[in-house]
């Protein structure tokens, strides 16, 4: 991919800028939830654009842009940071994980249903954002790509290049690990007795 | 079941997709009859979306670094063919 030539139509660059640009926001901020730290996220970044650039030629307009280009943050996220961050690849707990395990935690505390989404909505952004880079690699990325970036299952496969199945199967015990994490925080917050 | 109504464990064990708007049309119409008529599942439902966007919303808060989007221009201008 890197011996690709960079598009050298003015057209292509103008729709490049177009199109691609407009999405720096949201490519930074889910390289900060992988990097887990601003000037890696920066660079990563950097080194996508390149590489969409470089790609973009071949890139068949009307398809799925944004999963395109998420596919190639991933893909950059995977083989340059993940060697470098040496982060454990699994860790304990998400299988020992009730399901409704925040549910019930908050639920079974004898306030009202409304209650339980004010804990929620009380936790300070950046509690929420540590939570979910707390989780372990394979169960963070789907995560973030399903609840923050909304993508769907079949592209969260493809952007991962992983069975579906696969996907469906982190997703779900991902969630369970964060749900664990936001309880973690809100009792350290204090937002909940312990 | 022989009314064609899912029970609960069925709806809880669905709900996960159904939130994510993955469910098979007949499934959805299923798991959403079943929801009206039965508040624990629906209240479990609606903890679930809620904690979705609560998680979307608070997450997608940042600020990109201002010349971050001036080094990317840069980038692309640099960056002609080889040759």
């Amino acid at each position: 991919m890197a011996q690709t030539e960079a598009p050298d139509d003015q057209a292509l660059r103008e729709r490049f800028e177009r199109d691609v640009l407009p999405l720096l926001s949201n490519l930074y901020g889910a390289a900060l939830r992988m990097t887990r730290n601003p000037s890696d996220a920066e660079d990563l970044v950097q080194e996508t654009y390149l590489r969409a650039y470089r790609g973009f030629g071949g890139f068949k307009e009307g398809t799925n842009l944004k999963a395109w280009l998420y596919r190639i943050l991933t893909n950059q996220f995977i083989n340059t940071y993940r060697k470098k961050q040496r982060q454990p690849q699994t860790v304990d707990g998400p299988d020992d994980i009730d399901e409704w395990y925040l549910y019930d935690k908050l639920g079974g505390r004898n306030v009202e249903t409304s209650a339980e989404n004010e804990v929620l909505d009380q936790m300070p952004d950046e509690d929420v954002k540590k939570a979910l880079e707390s989780l372990p690699e394979n169960f963070r990325m789907p995560v973030l790509l399903a609840d923050v970036e909304g993508f769907s299952y079949k592209e969260i496969a493809e952007i991962m290049d992983t069975p579906i199945g696969t996907v469906m199967s982190r997703l779900h015990r991902g969630r369970k690990a964060l749900e664990k994490a936001l309880w973690d925080t809100a009792r350290q917050r204090g937002l909940v007795d312990d | 079941m022989t009314d064609g109504k899912p029970k609960c464990v069925e709806t809880l064990r669905e709900i996960e997709a159904l939130v994510d708007g993955e469910l098979d049309t007949t499934v959805r119409v299923r798991i959403e009859s079943h929801l009206v008529d039965c508040p624990p599942c629906m209240d479990h439902a609606e903890f679930r979306r809620h904690l979705k966007v609560m998680v979307s919303s608070k997450c997608a808060q940042h600020d990109v670094p201002p010349e971050l989007r001036a080094k990317i221009l840069r980038l692309l201008h640099d960056d002609q063919p080889a040759g």
